[in-house]
């Protein structure tokens, strides 16, 4: 395949001129600032448009038109507005919580997913955080996430937040262990728990296609299991807002919140953009093998368009999901994890290590 | 085997089920939506019909002229002491007397558009017109004479 | 027992004036004839529809109780008085109808009338602190000033029983037990449907016990209207439960109607049922769009409002309102119908059957919908007769308790409809059955609209309206229940007593009943099964 846009060379360029100039130390510590920076303007971006398109689309399914003043006919400007406002906004602290750790639990949530946005392959040379466990790493970080659910709702002192962080706890521990199993699924295919290498392996055709039927069941597992892993209806009994009003983060406001509803947002598209590295090829275009023509046009396209169109089809997938499903109850979940969904994805497993070994992926 | 078949059983119609459900929300995203876009379409498809109660009137003719005897019997049906008349004696030219309206208040605050003033309105004077935006912002605003000239 | 039988049987028992048949029977012997009506072996009457506390001035402070045999559709109406004014004693009825649990309450807490032997005698509405009894007549309406500092609810209720000697006893009851996790839920809560609060009793996720506190938006309008003229109460009844603002409006206009002897024409009877039809269309469309929400399925909730849209539109065209119409006056309606309105009516209908059938797939079908809604928030036959939940709530439980069919009024008897019951008994059955009374309100519409004959759209009445002496009564099947007005005239221009029954109250009682055992988030689905509206609960 051609690669004409690499980041690799460029990003060696640069570091070899720091260098040039400055301890290797000093240039490293520099680097690190300078992608820290890039990483939080692009979550806060991303999380921007993500609440934009939300809005937007969930609007379409209700036979509305969603935000249409601020900013023009379109209400582009509503979300960067809404932004402005929660930013100098209070930050209220009820009495009676537990102060410490009420202003801890934000932060872990929003560390969580700072920490598997980092992992996202964006394009050739793009990766951020390179490791040969790059899988397993996303894993591991996005668990983090639900003891910030919990830590809010212990220390808020009240009796909604509790139950929904009980019930938020509940289900996330169980539906890790589907994402855990459909995402080895896939590693047993690929051969590697290396996110640049993974995607590298799919030059020659996207994952759902290569490991055809047990790799499209796991992608619907992945799916529905980082749907609940991500607190999104119908799977947002945490805070379900007709029951407990707003769940585990009921007692929070202004910015406090704010951290909640982005990483809310940013678990959303992470778990799409998983879902996109290990399954539909990350930044890697559109290849079917034995058409060379189509494949060089396709590799025209930069990586990251491929990366970004095919993370937010996930996403407007999961929205319709959404959008037009009612709550499910807090046992029903748990029977839908391990009655259902646990189930089907480690026979999935033992199909693809099959497949795997008999050698009938492509 | 029959609780398996059982359980499959149930599997599959309840994935079938959940797509229907996504056919269906798919469809109507594809509708024309029906979100009404007031006060943009105050000159287009903003539709309030006539006999919609929105703020009490004394028409008046050409001349300026209402068509109120000051009997009060508004004022009395009222059930909320909305309508505050004020009256007073005067002499006409034929030397009887008569009551004369001086100052007709309505306390728009407080109507609730039952319709009892209009309809035991011997001679027409009142009536509800569909003009409704009358949003103040100090509630004595709300409180209109309706016999201004 | 018959009505005559008590007339014969019972030493002192005497006929009230009036439609409503009502029988005055001695205090002493009160229980004896509640219990051989409850117990008839022909047509035990176990369905209480009403208990009515009245301040009768000097003859003492009692009760009027409404009963009806769901057996052979028979009424029977006891009249009750304690002449001993400063502690006014009643036996309680509760052990035999469930639903006198919480309307004694009511009738305790508005005229202080307390009923010996009832296991929970608490006020209802008003403040735990409240001073006085606001319905009766001595009532100082300055004794109780805006109070700013926060009601303190007692977890403790009172039992009183007469001792053989004829003292008063108080037996303290704990509300909730020992080991209940107590949340309180509402009046600000978004699945409430309105200002209702509820003290629920948790272990762990699932219910042991729901304590309704009502009174949040209690607006007194059964005082109010003793002040008012008959004509300036219709005003209220469209405040009481909005999504049935003109049933409820057109039972008081029928009530008035018969008590002054005006006939209306049949036109106004066709507009009428018409109007009733479309409101109770109106009332399931935001049903189904309440349901939905409150499992969280915030898409076909708009479904429900983009239909419900059109219907108001044709409210407003025809008579000036959108939620509150004042339509109904007495001897007719405010204006004739609008040019345009049978069109109207017939395209929203051709348009309502084409969408429902979304409506169902997006829903009803579903399999979370349908595991979350089977087989929950059981309430029984008995239960639900006992509790007095007329309605649809009533009907999913097999209780066929339509007035529609059981009195009909307006064009009800002349037209072919079915009345809807379901087995179930379930969360799903309440939502079926309003589903299908829509499609069989546009049934009933459908028959009535292109035969709508000439005629007057008002009789004249005279200018002071005064009802004869008299207790009078009327019924409607308002979108959720039941609906009866009882107005005690003492031939003034106003009414003695006007009393409203609420449709949602025993609705909200029966949640004790529906949800014991069930998950917390199956309070919120069963809460918006039941169909319940607070206005009408706090009139």
């Amino acid at each position: 395949m051609n690669d004409y846009y690499n980041l690799e060379a460029l990003t060696s360029v640069i570091h070899a001129a720091l260098c040039g100039v400055m301890p290797e130390w000093v240039a490293l510590t520099i680097e690190c600032v300078i992608v820290g920076v890039i990483i939080i303007l692009l979550y806060a971006v991303l999380a921007v448009i993500m609440i934009y398109m939300e809005r937007k689309v969930c609007a379409a399914f209700q036979c509305r038109i969603g935000p249409n003043r601020v900013g023009g006919k379109g209400g582009l400007l509503q979300v960067p507005a809404d932004v402005l406002k929660i930013l100098i906004k209070e930050i209220f602290t009820p009495a009676h919580v537990d102060k410490f750790l009420y202003s801890l639990a934000p932060y872990l949530v929003i560390l969580a997913s700072v920490f598997t946005f980092s992992c996202l392959p964006w394009n050739n040379g793009g990766l951020i955080l390179h490791m040969n466990i790059g899988i397993f790493f996303v894993l591991a970080a996005s668990s983090i996430g639900v003891l910030g659910i919990l830590l809010a709702g212990w220390s808020s002192d009240s009796k909604y937040t509790l139950m929904g962080a009980m019930r938020s706890g509940a289900m996330i521990i169980s539906y890790e262990l589907s994402i855990g199993i459909s995402v080895l699924t896939m590693v047993v295919m690929a051969g590697t728990m290396d996110i640049h290498e993974l995607v590298m392996g799919q030059a020659d055709g996207w994952n759902i296609f290569k490991g055809h039927i047990p790799a499209i069941l796991a992608f619907i597992i992945y799916l529905i299991a980082g749907n609940a892993e991500a607190n999104r209806g119908p799977f947002d009994l945490a805070e379900a807002e007709q029951e407990l009003t707003a769940g585990y983060h009921t007692e929070y406001s202004g910015m406090h919140f704010g951290f909640f509803y982005l990483a809310e947002y940013m678990n959303l598209f992470i778990t799409a953009g998983i879902a996109t590295t290990i399954f539909l090829g990350g930044w890697m275009p559109l290849h079917v093998p034995g058409l060379d023509g189509f494949n060089a046009v396709m590799d025209y396209i930069p990586g990251i368009v491929w990366f970004l169109g095919k993370t937010f089809l996930v996403i407007f997938l999961l929205m319709w999901i959404r959008w037009t499903y009612p709550r499910l109850r807090i046992d029903q979940i748990l029977t839908l994890e391990w009655k259902y969904l646990m189930p089907s994805a480690l026979v999935v497993l033992v199909l693809m290590t099959f497949c795997t070994l008999m050698g009938w992926t492509f | 085997m029959s609780s398996l078949k059982e359980y499959l059983e149930g599997y599959a119609g309840g994935v079938k089920s959940l797509l229907t459900g996504m056919g269906t929300s798919m469809k109507v995203f594809c509708q024309k939506k029906v979100t009404e876009q007031y006060p943009e379409n105050r000159h287009t498809t903003l539709h309030i019909p006539e006999r919609h109660r929105a703020l009490l009137t004394m028409p008046t003719d050409e001349e300026g002229n209402h068509k109120c005897i000051a009997c009060g019997l508004c004022q009395m049906n009222c059930p909320n002491g909305t309508i505050k008349l004020t009256t007073e004696m005067r002499e006409t030219e034929e030397g009887k007397k008569k009551k004369v309206l001086v100052k007709y208040e309505y306390n728009l605050g407080s109507c609730m558009f039952c319709m009892l003033c209009v309809n035991v309105c011997p001679h027409d004077a009142i009536k509800f017109t569909n003009d409704f935006e009358n949003a103040v912002f100090e509630k004595d605003k709300l409180v209109l004479t309706l016999n201004k000239k | 027992m018959k009505r005559d039988e008590i007339i014969k049987t019972i030493e002192g028992a005497e006929l009230c004036p009036g439609n409503a048949g009502v029988v005055k029977v001695p205090l002493s012997q009160f229980r004896k004839v509640a219990e051989g009506l409850r117990y008839d072996k022909e047509s035990p009457m176990d369905f209480l529809r009403e208990v009515v506390g009245v301040d009768w001035g000097e003859e003492g402070l009692g009760a009027v109780y409404f009963m009806e045999s769901t057996v052979t559709g028979e009424t029977a109406a006891l009249k009750v008085v304690s002449d001993d004014r400063e502690t006014a004693l009643l036996p309680t009825v509760s052990d035999l109808w469930k639903t006198a649990l919480i309307k004694e309450r009511e009738a305790y807490d508005f005229l202080g009338i307390r009923f010996t032997g009832h296991p929970d005698m608490r006020r209802l509405f008003l403040r735990e602190d409240w001073i006085g009894w606001p319905l009766r007549k001595d009532y100082d309406m300055k004794s109780n000033p805006l109070r700013l500092d926060n009601e303190i609810n007692a977890d403790i209720t009172r039992e009183y029983r007469l001792r053989k000697d004829g003292t008063l006893e108080g037996i303290d009851h704990p509300i909730f037990g020992e080991n209940d996790f107590v949340v309180n839920m509402g009046p600000q809560h978004p699945s409430t449907h309105g200002a209702l609060r509820m003290r629920i009793g948790l272990d762990g996720e699932v219910i042991t016990k729901v304590d309704p506190i009502l009174g949040y938006i209690h607006r007194g309008i059964e005082k109010m209207n003793e002040s008012l003229t008959y004509p300036q109460t219709l005003g209220m009844t469209d405040r009481l439960d909005y999504l049935s603002a003109h049933q409820s409006r057109h039972a008081l206009c029928m009530c008035i109607e018969k008590a002054a002897g005006i006939e209306v024409t049949e036109r106004v009877k066709y507009i009428r049922t018409i109007m009733d039809e479309l409101q109770r269309i109106d009332s399931h469309l935001l049903f189904y769009s309440c349901l939905v929400l409150d499992m969280g399925a915030m898409t076909p909730f708009f479904y429900g409002f983009r239909e419900r849209e059109m219907i108001l539109d044709i409210f407003e065209e025809t008579t000036g309102g959108r939620l509150i119409q004042h339509y109904n006056l007495i001897g007719g309606v405010q204006d004739d119908i609008h040019p345009t309105f049978c069109q109207k009516v017939k395209e929203f209908i051709a348009h309502l059957r084409k969408v429902i059938p979304d409506y169902h797939r997006i829903f009803t079908g579903n399999v979370i919908a349908d595991t979350r809604l089977k087989g929950v928030g059981m309430l029984s036959k008995e239960d639900a007769i006992s509790l007095g939940c007329t309605g649809g709530t009533g009907r999913a439980s097999g209780w066929a308790n339509d007035v529609r069919k059981r009195h009909p009024y307006g064009l009800y008897d002349k037209i072919d409809f079915k009345q809807i019951t379901y087995d179930g008994c379930d969360s799903f059955s309440r939502y079926m059955v309003r589903m299908d009374e829509i499609m069989e309100s546009c049934r009933i519409i459908e028959q009535l609209i292109d035969n709508i004959p000439e005629g007057e759209y008002r009789v004249k009445t005279k200018p002071i309206i005064k009802l004869p002496e008299g207790i009078w009564t009327s019924a409607v099947e308002t979108s959720r229940g039941e609906f009866g007005v009882m107005i005690e005239s003492h031939g003034d221009k106003t009414p003695y007593r006007m009393h409203f029954r609420s449709t949602g109250l025993p609705l909200v009682q029966a949640m004790d009943t529906m949800c014991r055992g069930w998950k917390f988030a199956d309070l919120i689905a069963i809460g918006a099964s039941a169909d319940f509206v607070i206005p009408d609960i706090d009139r």
